[in-house]
Parts: C-alpha cells; sequence; structure tokens
C-alpha cells in the first residue's frame, strides 16, 4: 500500500517531521511522503544554534520553486548542530530524507513526554493512509 | 448607475434581478450603513457636448505654467535630462504597456527578456551582483535596503548621512516606524559637505548599516567612500549606497569602494520628469547569499524549457514573495515599475556605455561651467561645499533673502533652483542648482545674467 519510506526505528510528527534518539541527542528532519510533496528542494532554513525552541513551534522552513514549507519542531529542546551540507546541497533531503538530509539536532528539555506522544512508524502508516481518504 | 440602467431593456433586467434573488437593483447596495448612502443627485455641473468640454479643460490646463516656458535648474534627485523619442516608441508598444505580471512565463518572455536585461545594466552600472527588476521609487528603494539590512544583521540601530536626500529620510522613518529601531544621522563637514568621517567612527557601533548618497543631496562626491566602507564593514554593518545612475558612467561604481546595496532613482533614464512620476527604483545587491534571499521585489532569471533546448526567462526565488510567504514575505511590494524598467532599457540600449559616458560627460561640463561662472560673482558663494561635485552645487546668497531672489528669477522665467533652509536649517540662504545635458550654456548665461540683475 505504501509507496513511501518509514524506517521502523523512528518516531513521526503529524506535519511529517521524523525524529531519531542517538543516546542523548535528538535528530530531527522531513520524511519521505513530506519530500515527495515538495519536489524539488532548492533552499533550507534552519534554526540558529543554541536557540531553545519549544514542541510545536517553527524551527525550519524547507523551499521548493513554489512553495515554502514550515517544519515544526516535534519535540522541545535546544539546538546543537544544524546539517551544513543543505546550505550548499539542499537536495540532500530530497536524495536521503532519513540519513544525509537531516536537518537538525536537538538537547531535548521534555524527552520522555514528548517522544510518546509522537507515532510509532506503524502509526505514522495509517495515518498516511487516512490522508490519501 | 440607476440612470444607465434605466435605459436598459427593462425586460431583461427583471430577468437578472430574478436569478439572482433582488427585486430592485438598490438592494445590490444594501450593506450601506443608511447614515452614509447618498440621497439625492451628486453635486455636479450639467453635461457639456464634447466640444465645449474640450474647450472647458483647455481654458483650466491654460492656468498651468509649464517647463517649456522656464529656463529651470531644479535637481535634488530628480535632474531633468533628455528623454529620446525611441523611448516612448518602445514603451507605447502595447504588447509592453498592457502587460501584466509575467507570472506566466510561457507567455510572457518579451517582457520577461525585456526585464532581465534592465536587470543586467542595472548590474553593469552598479557594479552589483543582482538586481531586482525594479522598485517603486529610490525613496522606497532605500526604505527596503534597510529593512533589508535589518533583517540580515538583527540590531537596533541604522545610520544615515546626514547630506542625504530629505525626501529619503522622511520615507525611511516611515518604513522604521513600527520596528524598536534607532535611526542615528552621521553628520556632514561644513566646509566640504561630505560625509564626517570622525563622526561615522563614533557612531558605527551596532549598527545594522549605513546609507549614504553619492553624488550626495547637496551634489558633492563623496571621495572618501572607499574608507566610509571600511569603518561601517569594521563593526559589522552592511553599506547602502543611493547613486545618480547617469553619474555612474563617469565615477566609481560602489561595487568599486564596497557596497552591499545599491539604489537609487531610474526615473532620470528614459523616464521624463511628468510632474514627479512615475518613478522607478533601482535595487541591486552583491551576490551573497545571506543578501540574495532577502532581496525584495520581483526578479527574473534566466534558465532553459523543459527540453533545455531553448532559451527561456522567468520569476525566479518566488518564494521570497507576498503571494507565496504572505506575512513572512521580505517585503509587502507586490507590484514593480516593469514599463519604466523597460523605458530605462531602451534608453540605456539607445546610448550605450559610450553614449551615457558622453552624456554624463557633458552634464558634469556644464555644472562646472555654470560654477566657473557663478563663482565670479562677488554677492555669491559658489559653489558654496569645497567637495568636488558632479551635476548639483550649493550657491549661498551672504545675506541677500534668497526668497526674494527666487521671485524676481522666477518673474524673468527662471527657476534657479531649490532652497535648502527649509530642510537643512544651518544653511541660510542656500540655493542648490542642477545643470544637466539639456542646459546649453547660452541658457547658463542668462540665468547668470539674470541672477546679476536681481541681486543688484
Amino acid at each position: 500500500m505504501s509507496s513511501y519510506i518509514v524506517p521502523e526505528d523512528l518516531r513521526y510528527s503529524k506535519d511529517h517531521e521524523w525524529v531519531r534518539i542517538e543516546g542523548s541527542i535528538a535528530i530531527v528532519g522531513i520524511t519521505d511522503y513530506a519530500v515527495k510533496s515538495l519536489h524539488d528542494i532548492v533552499y533550507v532554513s534552519l534554526p540558529k544554534i543554541g536557540s531553545t525552541i519549544p514542541k510545536g513551534l517553527v524551527a525550519a522552513t524547507v523551499e521548493s520553486i513554489k512553495a515554502v514549507s514550515e517544519v515544526y519542531n516535534p519535540i522541545s529542546g535546544t539546538v546543537i548542530e544544524v546539517n551544513k551540507d543543505l546550505e550548499t546541497s539542499p537536495e540532500k533531503i530530497n536524495e536521503s530524507p532519513y540519513e544525509a538530509g537531516w536537518l537538525f539536532k536537538l538537547n531535548p528539555t521534555n524527552l520522555k513526554e514528548d517522544i510518546e506522544k509522537l507515532f510509532s512508524s506503524k502509526q505514522y502508516l495509517e495515518y498516511l493512509s487516512s490522508l490519501k481518504k | 448607475m440607476t440612470k444607465f440602467l434605466e435605459e436598459c431593456d427593462m425586460e431583461k433586467l427583471s430577468k437578472v434581478l430574478y436569478q439572482i434573488g433582488i427585486n430592485e437593483v438598490g438592494e445590490l447596495y444594501r450593506d450601506i450603513p443608511e447614515e452614509v448612502l447618498l440621497k439625492g443627485e451628486l453635486n455636479l455641473p450639467e453635461p457639456l457636448e464634447e466640444m465645449d468640454l474640450e474647450n472647458y479643460i483647455y481654458s483650466v490646463l491654460e492656468k498651468n505654467r509649464t517647463q517649456g516656458e522656464f529656463l529651470v535648474f531644479l535637481g535634488g534627485g530628480l535632474p531633468p535630462h533628455y528623454v529620446p523619442a525611441t523611448v516612448d516608441t518602445i514603451t507605447s508598444r502595447s504588447e509592453f504597456y498592457t502587460a501584466y505580471t509575467p507570472y506566466q512565463p510561457e507567455i510572457s518572455q518579451g517582457m520577461l527578456q525585456a526585464l532581465f536585461e534592465y536587470q543586467s545594466m542595472i548590474c553593469d552600472l552598479t557594479g552589483m551582483d543582482v538586481a531586482n527588476s525594479s522598485m517603486y521609487d529610490w525613496a522606497t528603494a532605500v526604505a527596503e535596503a534597510i529593512r533589508m539590512a535589518i533583517r540580515v544583521k538583527g540590531n537596533k540601530k541604522i545610520l544615515v548621512g546626514a547630506n542625504v536626500g530629505p525626501e529619503r529620510k522622511k520615507v525611511i522613518r516611515t518604513y522604521l516606524e513600527p520596528l524598536d529601531m534607532e535611526m542615528v544621522e552621521v553628520k556632514y563637514l561644513q566646509d566640504s559637505g561630505r560625509l564626517d568621517l570622525s563622526d561615522l567612527e563614533e557612531k558605527a557601533e551596532d549598527a545594522c548599516c549605513l546609507y549614504i548618497e553619492n553624488p550626495n543631496f547637496f551634489g558633492v562626491l563623496e571621495k572618501e567612500a572607499s574608507k566610509v566602507s571600511e569603518i561601517v564593514h569594521a563593526k559589522g554593518g552592511l553599506f547602502v549606497v543611493g547613486a545618480d545612475p547617469i553619474s555612474l558612467a563617469l565615477v566609481k561604481s560602489p561595487s568599486e569602494y564596497g557596497a552591499d546595496i545599491v539604489v537609487g532613482e531610474g526615473q532620470i533614464l528614459g523616464g521624463g520628469l511628468n510632474f514627479g512620476g512615475p518613478a522607478l527604483g533601482i535595487f541591486a545587491c552583491k551576490s551573497d547569499p545571506s543578501l540574495v534571499r532577502q532581496i525584495p521585489g520581483r526578479i527574473i532569471g534566466m534558465t532553459t524549457d523543459l527540453a533545455n533546448t531553448q532559451r527561456a526567462f522567468t520569476m525566479v526565488l518566488q518564494t521570497r514573495e507576498q503571494h507565496i510567504r504572505r506575512e513572512h514575505a521580505t517585503s509587502n511590494i507586490c507590484s514593480n515599475e516593469a514599463l519604466m524598467a523597460v523605458g530605462a532599457l531602451t534608453y540605456l540600449a539607445l546610448l550605450g556605455s559610450k553614449g551615457l559616458r558622453k552624456l554624463a560627460l557633458e552634464t558634469y561640463n556644464k555644472a562646472h561651467y555654470a560654477s566657473k561662472v557663478l563663482s565670479e560673482l562677488k554677492e555669491v558663494n559658489a559653489p558654496y561645499f569645497s567637495g568636488e561635485f558632479f551635476q548639483e552645487f550649493a550657491i549661498n546668497f551672504k545675506n541677500k533673502r534668497l526668497e526674494e531672489v527666487i521671485k524676481g528669477l522666477v518673474a524673468k522665467k527662471i527657476v534657479p533652483g531649490i532652497m535648502l533652509e527649509s530642510d537643512f536649517p544651518e544653511l541660510k540662504n542656500t540655493l542648490l542648482s542642477c545643470f544637466t545635458e539639456v542646459h546649453k550654456e547660452a541658457d547658463i548665461d542668462i540665468f547668470v545674467k539674470a541672477l546679476k540683475e536681481v541681486i543688484s
């Protein structure tokens, strides 16, 4: 059914962001579904390192030629690193949304609670098929 | 409206009213509150026959005194320049004259190419890498440049040379009003008319940008612009320069002395004076990635068609703009001066770089001839500022009341220039006069002769 890639080990938001936990750090990006809806990404605006962004607020924007998409922070945290490669090669998000196309890394401030509120891969897949209707 | 409809076929009208669900035409206006509804007729005179109406209009127009009857030496940001007939021939072509925004590139290649060429010429003139396809006028172009600097740098203070155009200062203030920003003026030197570099050094800390004009409002060339650039950049600010586009054929381009953003009035490029407008805001900047995506206004880019066989033009970086970004757009501008830009393109293409340089040189020479002749008059101090100038200079009338002098000259069909005192109270009885290629040497001699008569 799903023509979208949805890795099992990640957590997902309704706005099509994914979160990977590596130790105490959270890595955030946008899903294959988001990328396929946007088509060619030409520019990314990433958050300032050191900024603390509550869950649900706009953390970054992703631009295609005719549209701008807001990336909402899926879990509260402080930005510790951003993917500098995307400055010159935003297409990495299209090519590899879950690996090379990661957007930013956070020091989560409310990890347990926030993660629980996100979808599992199974739940996200169900959510995606509900969108098709 | 109802009078017009009375002439219509009542049967057809009642069918239409029935279709849209009302009984009478007046019901279409039922949302207008009763208390503001016009009752009775408009207070207008009786209609005239076309011929009588024409006569009436001409009799009113006759009361105007037009430029053709006077020798006019007004500059102040809008110097007079000759408009070749070819410009109007091109801009009056309906393909350009009636074209709307080229949102659909596939049917707008002509206009898009023209605007792209205009942008290219602006880049050539200013030395910048990217130009947009125009803003409304010089004043709003500066204000936008400053808003852009604020977005890029984020500090709370902006610097403006005290010797820039008063109208530009006012518009900058208007654009800063909704923001919590401080606008600080950098003094100018009383002897040369140029920017005071030591005052700039003192004030440059924490400024997101400095805006100067070159030549400045007094007509004086900011010869130390490179030094200005160094000071501003050392403190992390952006350097915004307002330049006369014709002067750029003669003087160093702003890119050569470190400008980040260049703005100016393009109306003088074949637009004509037209009682003030329409104007043409020039806006260009360096291709720094932090800057380009913050540019306001329309930008036309060159690419190929999908088959990769033909060159094609289209609006680019539209994600900065209103129709996509809405309240997050870089500006609330959602239009441009496309027809004026096509006119400017025609003017520049007609002159070419050699012709433009010749024109600039002639302008410079006329102004310097005037300055030389006026400097021989003991009753005035001309040129008032010692700084090297391009096409304008200030004339100080010492103790003579300038209003009286101007009155006397206007009576002799001469408009000598702009009174500086109203915007620069320290410059009492001081006039700003402008001379360009449109002034013959004989005209300047007439001016000086009349001036001698009036002040003696």
